[in-house]
């Protein structure tokens, strides 16, 4: 009748067993690592030391393959059982319980970040914040005084200097960024360039979540206006896909919107099956921009 | 000679501070982390005591301060659990308000705002950053005790049925629940205080409640609700059964 339960708390591991009177608290081996985590000795033996008609309940999915793992069964603890049961329990404020959460989130925030889209999604922030600091730099520089002071012209060549540098940098973020993507997004890649293909990533935060994506949300990814029926925008980063800047103006809308259709396909492509449909969009998005070119509207 | 302080305790928390100003009084807030700032407020020093600028556009909580909301702020020594924690901004308030004895658990999904929220709790002695989806309680049910309230700050449509998960596992006996509401994430083509109605109205039968408290002009279409874990006292929360306008108004007009 009456359950065994295990329940978690941070460092700790507190068991409940009905033949015994209160609760006995062990220090749960602290994973930190963010992956599983294995029951420690004493819990192994207090549940081997139960009687099997005893049943284990569980509070997370987590403890339930730690504790199956040991060759009992477990099931999930519902909601009320465990808030009361927690109830009767004090908690500690030793650090302990602090310092197992930062060594965990530490842990956990690594993981998550080791992931290719994350690393990609990193890349495509940097490069368009160098991206703008560098074209900050270049503009202001246009405005500084040619002067013949010697100071001044002193600090004009470090300055110059800099901006090379600043450049190269630039260019060495944004070959990384060519990699990176070609790697996690080959299809979107080839439609739409690399910078636009990991920007959209970064604005649709996950492969998955760009997959998703329609295309008329896709062409407006980054757009800093509000879509309305009647003077919306027409694009957003896909302003920075390839062969955008061949075209005029007025051609630049309904190009938009054809690469985002084509753009969608690819990115179901990459967040799914990862077969190779790239060549062919690319070859459909140059036949029309060549079309948009002879100012065919069709 | 020191000019004299203008900060002024407050008979609601001992931690808050109120300084007069021109226009309208600012809170601040006796701190237990240490500089930089969380999110470039300002910090001062109020009779020996070093405060931080609690701004009510930077924060709900202080939003809801500055409209006028009268309810108990988390109390010294409490555990509250606060959902949707993003850099720490206002869940380092929070810590603040509970004190050292108290506890924080700040539960963040998303990666780089929790990489900002790692760093504030490293410098605030009772905030424990939690990375989880808050959807999911069962994630991070083995490391976040009973807790005496749960602020919940997640611009989710979902936002009060994550609420009621959270509750049912870790809401104490009498335990509270403040929540700020942001009604354009649960729907366009609603009016926003139609929202917010729903809002208590969903809760009503398990919470009684003040509010909702309208944030504008500092957070727009933004809401605030008060709950405390119980029966309604009478009729239900406060201000929903209470015709917002008077008698003749938009809501009651014959068609």
């Amino acid at each position: 009748m009456a359950a065994a339960l295990v329940l978690g708390a941070g460092p700790r591991l507190l068991i409940r067993d009905p033949g015994a009177l209160g609760w006995q608290i062990l220090l749960w081996d602290p994973d930190p690592s963010g992956g599983e985590a294995t029951l420690p000795v004493g819990a192994v033996q207090i549940l081997a030391g139960l009687p099997a008609s005893v049943e284990i309940e569980v509070g997370s999915e987590r403890l339930r393959r730690a504790v199956e793992r040991t060759g009992r069964r477990a099931r999930l603890a519902d909601s009320a059982t465990i808030r009361k049961a927690r109830g009767s329990i004090p908690v500690p404020t030793d650090g302990r319980e602090r310092r197992y959460l930062l060594a965990l989130a530490r842990a956990r925030l690594e993981v998550a970040l080791r992931d290719p889209d994350e690393v990609l999604i990193a890349l495509a922030r940097e490069e368009e914040r160098v991206e703008r600091a560098l074209g900050r730099e270049q503009n202001a520089a246009l405005e500084f005084g040619r002067g013949s002071d010697a100071s001044v012209a002193a600090y004009s060549g470090r300055w110059t200097r800099f901006r090379e540098l600043f450049d190269q940098h630039h260019h060495e973020l944004s070959a990384e960024l060519e990699r990176a993507a070609q790697q996690v997004l080959p299809n979107l890649t080839q439609v739409v360039g690399f910078r636009a293909a990991a920007r959209l990533l970064a604005l649709a935060g996950s492969r998955a979540a760009l997959a998703r994506m329609r295309s008329a949300r896709l062409q407006l990814l980054g757009s800093k206006r509000r879509p309305s029926p009647d003077r919306g925008p027409k694009y957003g980063v896909l302003y920075r896909a390839e062969r955008m800047e061949e075209l005029p103006p007025s051609r630049r809308g309904a190009y938009a919107r054809s690469l985002a259709a084509l753009a969608v396909i690819a990115a179901r492509a990459d967040g799914t099956t990862r077969s190779s449909v790239g060549t062919e969009l690319r070859r459909r998005r140059d036949r029309r921009v060549e079309a948009l070119k002879r100012g065919m509207h069709a | 000679m020191p000019r004299p302080s203008l900060f002024r305790p407050t008979d609601r928390h001992p931690s808050l501070w109120v300084r007069p100003e021109e226009r309208y009084p600012t809170f601040w807030v006796e701190t237990l982390g240490s500089l930089p700032p969380t999110h470039g407020e300002r910090w001062s020093a109020a009779r020996g005591r070093t405060v931080r600028h609690f701004d009510p556009y930077r924060s709900k909580l202080a939003a809801a301060l500055a409209r006028g909301w009268e309810g108990e702020l988390p109390a010294s020594g409490e555990r509250w659990l606060y959902l949707g924690a993003a850099s720490g901004t206002t869940a380092s308030f929070v810590a603040d308000l509970v004190g050292s004895a108290g506890r924080v658990y700040a539960v963040e999904k998303s990666l780089r705002p929790f990489g900002r929220l790692l760093s504030v709790a490293e410098r605030w002695p009772n905030l424990l950053p939690i990375l989880a989806d808050a959807r999911r309680p069962r994630d991070y049910v083995d490391f976040v005790p009973n807790v005496a309230g749960i602020y919940v700050d997640i611009s989710q449509p979902d936002q009060v049925e994550i609420f009621r998960e959270n509750a049912a596992l870790f809401l104490e006996e009498r335990g509270r629940g403040l929540i700020a509401l942001k009604a354009s994430s649960i729907e366009r083509g609603i009016p926003p205080a139609e929202h917010a109605r729903r809002a208590v109205d969903a809760l009503a039968t398990e919470y009684r409640g003040v509010g909702p408290i309208p944030l504008s002009p500092f957070h727009r279409a933004h809401y605030f609700l008060d709950l405390r874990l119980g029966p309604p006292s009478s009729g239900g929360p406060k201000s929903v059964r209470r015709p917002t306008r008077g008698p003749g108004s938009r809501g009651s007009r014959p068609q």
